[in-house]
């Protein structure tokens, strides 16, 4: 069928370079475009799907911090203490873990105990190890780093604090 | 009642929850995650993680503090897990008035310490009040936008 914009002779000045859009189709005519889009997506998610492990004992903050790393596309375990992150690991019940994002101070093992168990282990030593804390104490950042900390983040954290971590950790 | 009465409803209901610093741009963070994401119910996800929290803790301090001799090192513990809790919910009061109540706690003055539990829980009540309300609204929104579909 032809449209009526191609069935009037097109000026020189005003010729259109874009075809016109069909007619819009009837209620009962429409079909379910099949979403080719979205499959793609997926494949690309997985791809580049990164797995961290958060832990951290207050629900807010495991909350928190999950939210903001699947909404950059990351997929994410939480678990509430230090002691069952290792147990986790160890027990390789966690396969592929890209990074562990963990809270200072927590009751029983901490995260810089945690940090150091991580390091010590050959089998997870290359596994980069975030601290994060609500208090900003110079000393306590140093001997995380020093330690092997990838980064050491103040609370509470924002999007921004993940993404920039996120990008140099790819 | 009207779609559009609901959205104002809710939005001079936030207003005033940020202008009179009840809430922090750490909240409107959360909120713009949950706009990205699509995902409705974050917030009132870690809205209710917050206040389930945060009335544990105070009962506990209150416990606590109701002892004969009273162990400010578990009170400051209690206070600093409320305070991190409320900056990471945007929860700017509560926050600021747990930074006031950790003072009382290295000084180890009972008395300041009930002072700042009563305030700190006056605090929390409101700002929880007003969370529900918040939720409520976006509730009755969610539902009239639904039937107009």
């Amino acid at each position: 069928m032809t449209s009526s914009v191609a069935a009037a002779a097109p000026s020189p000045i005003l010729s259109p370079k874009v075809v016109a859009a069909p007619p819009p189709l009837k209620a009962a005519d429409r079909k379910v475009v099949p979403v080719v889009v979205a499959a793609a997506a997926a494949v690309d998610e997985v791809a580049n799907e990164m797995h961290v492990l958060a832990v951290d004992d207050s629900s807010v903050d495991r909350a928190v911090i999950a939210k903001i790393l699947r909404s950059s596309k990351y997929r994410v375990t939480t678990v509430e203490s230090a002691t069952r992150a290792l147990e986790l690991l160890c027990l390789g019940l966690v396969p592929n873990v890209n990074m562990i994002i963990t809270d200072y101070w927590m009751p029983g093992m901490t995260g810089y105990e945690l940090l150091k168990r991580v390091k010590e282990s050959s089998k997870l030593k290359e596994i980069p190890v975030v601290i994060m804390s609500s208090e900003n104490v110079p000393n306590r950042i140093s001997r995380c780093l020093e330690e092997g900390a990838e980064d050491f983040l103040l609370k509470p954290v924002r999007p921004s604090d993940v993404s920039r971590l996120c990008n140099r950790i790819r | 009642m009207a779609g559009a009465a609901l959205r104002d409803q809710l939005s001079a209901l936030l207003s005033s929850m940020f202008s009179q610093g009840l809430v922090d741009e750490q909240f409107e963070q959360l909120q713009m995650l949950q706009d990205e994401g699509g995902t409705p119910g974050f917030v009132a996800e870690v809205v209710t993680l917050f206040c389930d929290d945060a009335e544990r803790i105070i009962a506990e301090i209150a416990t606590l503090l109701e002892q004969p001799i009273v162990s400010f090192d578990k009170v400051d513990a209690f206070v600093h897990q409320l305070k991190g809790s409320s900056a990471s919910v945007g929860a700017q009061k509560v926050k600021f008035t747990c930074m006031q109540f950790r003072q009382f706690c290295q000084e180890k003055s009972r008395d300041g310490c009930l002072m700042a539990l009563a305030v700190v829980r006056n605090e929390f009540y409101d700002l929880r009040n007003k969370f529900q309300t918040m939720l409520q609204l976006e509730q009755q929104i969610q539902a009239y936008d639904h039937k107009q579909q």
